[in-house]
């Protein structure tokens, strides 16, 4: 194996492999950029290019690439006009954007790209050395598990979402509600559509994200107007200084283990892990009532969680040819048309290569940070913009976006729908996150308890206690786990109110 | 200066573009009627989503189909609805010649059974340009498993009648069809597990979390090679797979576990136009790089012209219909 690993070390180090990972991070990031365009679109339109090139380490390495941009571009319109162009970057629009109305639009920006590169090369190496190794874990997490999982996730969003529990529980439950709408993955039949054939499938996730963050944003600038004194969006802001990035080490070292133990287990995904990569940030912090309100650690916490999925989901898909996710599906097709075959004899059969592979992919990392630092200047530059050109070009986004995503009228009339109830829920103090985390997850854990329920047959407590110990230990802890971060979220919120009320006296 | 000539000066110049704006669009409608179809870019809907081995199958053909029309052709990916919505929007589609659609049998000649389907009738609505290739499903254990041939399976499920686990790629899809086909022609019952997708199927296989699943050659090859995988079975009349029966051999009907991949377009298509995109597939299996990289795929390039699988089509679609009637009152109970 230690050959293997030096011949790759020897195939990687070429300069056509490097300017073409560099094509494929700027790819990558432009299209994770524009609303809608995500990431596994873009690279399914690339996936002939990387095969006509006809070298795995010139077309896999460029693949990689545009899928490494295209997850931290996500950030780069989160932050500016708050509209995640993909599940992954909601949780980057909290403290994102609100460093942007700050004026702080090129810290934040510069935030995110470090946060990103630095979990993604730590994140790498690890896939690269503990690739064998942690294979044999991950056949370990079946439905079972990850609906589990799944369960703990919504309640600890629930427990730590700004405001009170219930109000989170509220929208909790109406975005898992909304996730009901379509038909049901069992028998196809369909719930809620009223005898439709757009609501048959249900609602999709671009509409539902740009109308309920984007498009509230834009209804509150309107309602300010432009206003000459407050001209916020007019200046880009400072660079990040050195001992901001090193204050956040810790979150992003933190979010990168997070973001890479989910990255293993096929199914989980980015959403999911910059969520927790931002609520342990918030939960560790000393003074967690500055999240929400522009905290840099916040935007660290939730990119660097994200960016560390990408390498370790290469894991399931190199060594025993199963991908998780869209994204993957697509490189396993690209690793076929080089002629290599994604399982269990990958690595003894063409270990050299794919460690070539492996190794790009980890210095990749460094043109990451030299290329998106090159292009943040243009990218910030977006918000220097008049307010009054601004907003229609937000709107033009958001709707352009959201139709760019599958090409589905009925969409945008999903969009304004949300967009209306997230108008709606930020006047009476909701917070939407928990109602998209809701309608994520609530869908992938109706299909995964089925799927439980269909392998449990009859006797599922049998199958609950002797067969799914891990299943049934998350479950029972959930509740304690749910009790004891609500209570902790519970006292944040009561000091922060009193030393609010004390600056008042 | 005469006031009138400057101002006929003014006009014609402002006339001048807005003239030559004219002659070139009149000229270009007169080389829409005159030329050669196609002549412009042909938009061919994928009713898959973005990753899936059918849409790779579509970019490598597309890929080196458009030397042969000498126009490019561009993916248009429409999922959702199991395919429905791709397949409704090529019904509707005008039949120009412009607008294709990449399908499987399963959404081509099955699922206007199973989903309540009102919208559109395939088999009306399309015909078929060229079958693209097909491919023979396997059921595949674990090497180290319980069960050594069919007969075991076959055994331990009549033994244990809703028993034994199955994990399939999703309802009325190209695992859960012959798997209802062995059901029916064996009078067995497995217990139906669904994954989303082929990949998460054959992992629950290795898991250990279910008893058998099936596959495709393409995605086992590896690991029939570490032998991890055992075959008992492959689809078709005849031995693919050296010492592993065929469904016929084990009782199942000749036709089932097929996967058949088809370029179909708006009936209604003018005849020539029709002719130019069959021609088309045809000469494209000349072309020595598309088969070299359907190869990689692990994909066969068996081609049969549309107006062959016409005939397939029909049959099978009946024999889909059968085997949905006869079900139907069962699946609820799975």
């Amino acid at each position: 194996m230690i050959e293997s690993l030096l011949a790759g070390v020897d195939l990687a180090l070429r300069v056509d492999t490097f300017i073409w990972i560099s094509g494929g991070l700027l790819l990558g990031m432009l299209m994770g950029a524009l609303p809608g365009f995500t990431t596994s679109m873009g690279m399914s339109v690339l996936v002939p290019i990387s095969f006509l090139v006809g070298d795995p380490l010139i077309g896999i390495p460029f693949l990689i690439g545009v899928y490494k941009g295209g997850i931290y571009g996500g950030s780069v319109p989160a932050i500016l006009i708050s509209m995640p162009g993909t599940g992954a970057s909601i949780a980057t629009v909290f403290d994102g954007h609100a460093l942007t109305k700050k004026g702080k639009s090129r810290k934040a920006l510069e935030m995110s790209l470090f946060a990103s590169a630095i979990s993604d090369f730590l994140s790498d190496i690890f896939t690269l050395v503990m690739i064998i190794p942690v294979a044999a874990i991950v056949l370990g997490f079946g439905p079972p598990e990850i609906a589990a999982v799944m369960f703990l996730s919504l309640v600890i969003i629930a427990v730590t979402a700004t405001g009170p529990v219930i109000k989170g529980l509220i929208m909790l439950c109406l975005g898992v509600w909304v996730g009901f709408v379509g038909a049901d993955p069992f028998s196809a039949m369909a719930r809620y559509s009223f005898g439709t054939s757009e609501l048959y499938d249900g609602f999709h996730l671009i509409p539902i994200l740009i109308g309920l963050f984007a498009l509230p944003e834009i209804f509150n600038a309107v309602k300010e107007g432009d206003m000459p004194g407050s001209s916020v969006a007019s200046f880009v802001g400072e660079r990040l200084r050195l001992d901001e990035l090193k204050n956040s080490l810790r979150t992003i070292f933190r979010s990168t283990l997070i973001g890479t133990g989910i990255g293993v287990i096929p199914g989980l995904g980015q959403p999911i892990a910059a969520m927790m990569g931002y609520i342990a940030a918030k939960n560790s912090s000393k003074h967690p009532e500055t999240y929400g309100k522009g905290e840099l650690d916040g935007v660290a916490g939730a990119e660097a969680a994200n960016n560390a999925v990408n390498g370790p989901t290469l894991v399931p898909l190199l060594t025993l040819g199963i991908p998780g996710d869209a994204v993957t599906a697509l490189l396993l097709g690209a690793f076929m048309m080089q002629g290599l075959r994604p399982g269990p004899t990958l690595l003894t059969s063409s270990g050299d290569i794919v460690f070539g592979i492996l190794i790009a992919m980890v210095l990749a990392n460094v043109l990451f940070v030299a290329i998106g630092y090159v292009t943040i200047p243009f990218f910030a530059r977006v918000v220097t913009i008049k307010k009054s050109l601004l907003i229609p070009v937000t709107i033009m986004l958001a709707f352009a976006g959201t139709y760019l995503a599958r090409g589905n009228p009925f969409d945008i009339v999903t969009l304004i729908g949300f967009g209306l109830i997230g108008i709606a829920a930020r006047q009476a103090k909701f917070d939407v996150a928990p109602m998209v985390m809701g309608f994520i997850l609530g869908r992938e854990l109706e299909y995964t308890f089925g799927q439980t329920l269909a392998l449990a047959g009859d006797n599922w407590i049998r199958f609950a206690l002797t067969e799914r110990i891990g299943m049934t230990a998350v479950v029972l802890a959930t509740p304690v786990i749910g009790l004891l971060l609500g209570r902790r979220m519970a006292y944040f919120r009561k000091r922060a109110l009193e030393r609010e009320n004390g600056d008042v006296l | 200066m005469k006031a009138w000539a400057s101002k006929l000066a003014a006009t014609i110049k402002a006339a001048c573009p807005a003239l030559l704006f004219t002659l070139v669009w009149f000229g270009l409608l007169a080389s829409d009627s005159a030329a050669q179809y196609p002549d412009k870019p042909i938009t061919l809907i994928t009713p898959f989503a973005a990753g899936g081995s059918s849409d790779l199958t579509a970019r490598v053909f597309t890929t080196y189909l458009s030397q042969y029309l000498g126009q490019p052709m561009l993916i248009k990916l429409v999922p959702g609805q199991a395919g429905q919505k791709g397949t409704l929007e090529a019904t509707q589609a005008t039949p120009d010649g412009y607008t294709l659609i990449f399908n499987d049998n399963f959404r081509d000649q099955l699922h206007q059974y199973t989903f309540l389907n009102d919208y559109y009738d395939t088999l009306e609505d399309l015909v078929a340009v060229a079958r693209i290739n097909y491919g023979q499903i396997a059921i595949i254990v674990r090497s180290d498993g319980l069960y050594q041939t069919w007969a075991d399976l076959e055994a331990d499920a009549r033994a244990r009648p809703g028993q034994v686990l199955f994990s399939h790629s999703g309802l009325w899809a190209a695992l859960f069809v012959p798997a209802q086909q062995i059901m029916r022609a064996l009078d067995l019952r497995f217990r139906m597990v669904p994954y989303r997708g082929g990949g998460p199927a054959k992992a629950a296989l290795m898991a250990g979390d279910v008893s058998f699943s099936m596959a495709f050659p393409a995605t086992i090859a590896a690991d029939i090679e570490a032998n991890t995988v055992r075959v008992l079975a492959t689809a078709g009349t005849e031995r693919t797979l050296e010492g592993v029966p065929s469904f016929v051999e084990i009782g199942l009907p000749p036709n089932a576990g097929y996967i058949h991949r088809i370029v179909l377009a708006p009936r209604g298509i003018p005849e020539d136009r029709l002719a130019v995109l069959r021609n088309a597939f045809a000469d494209l299996q000349a072309n020595e790089d598309y088969q070299a990289a359907m190869r990689q795929l692990g994909e066969n390039t068996a081609y049969l012209d549309g107006a062959e699988y016409e005939a397939d089509r029909i049959e099978h679609s009946l024999e889909f219909r059968d085997l949905v009637e006869a079900i139907a009152g069962t699946l609820r109970l799975q």
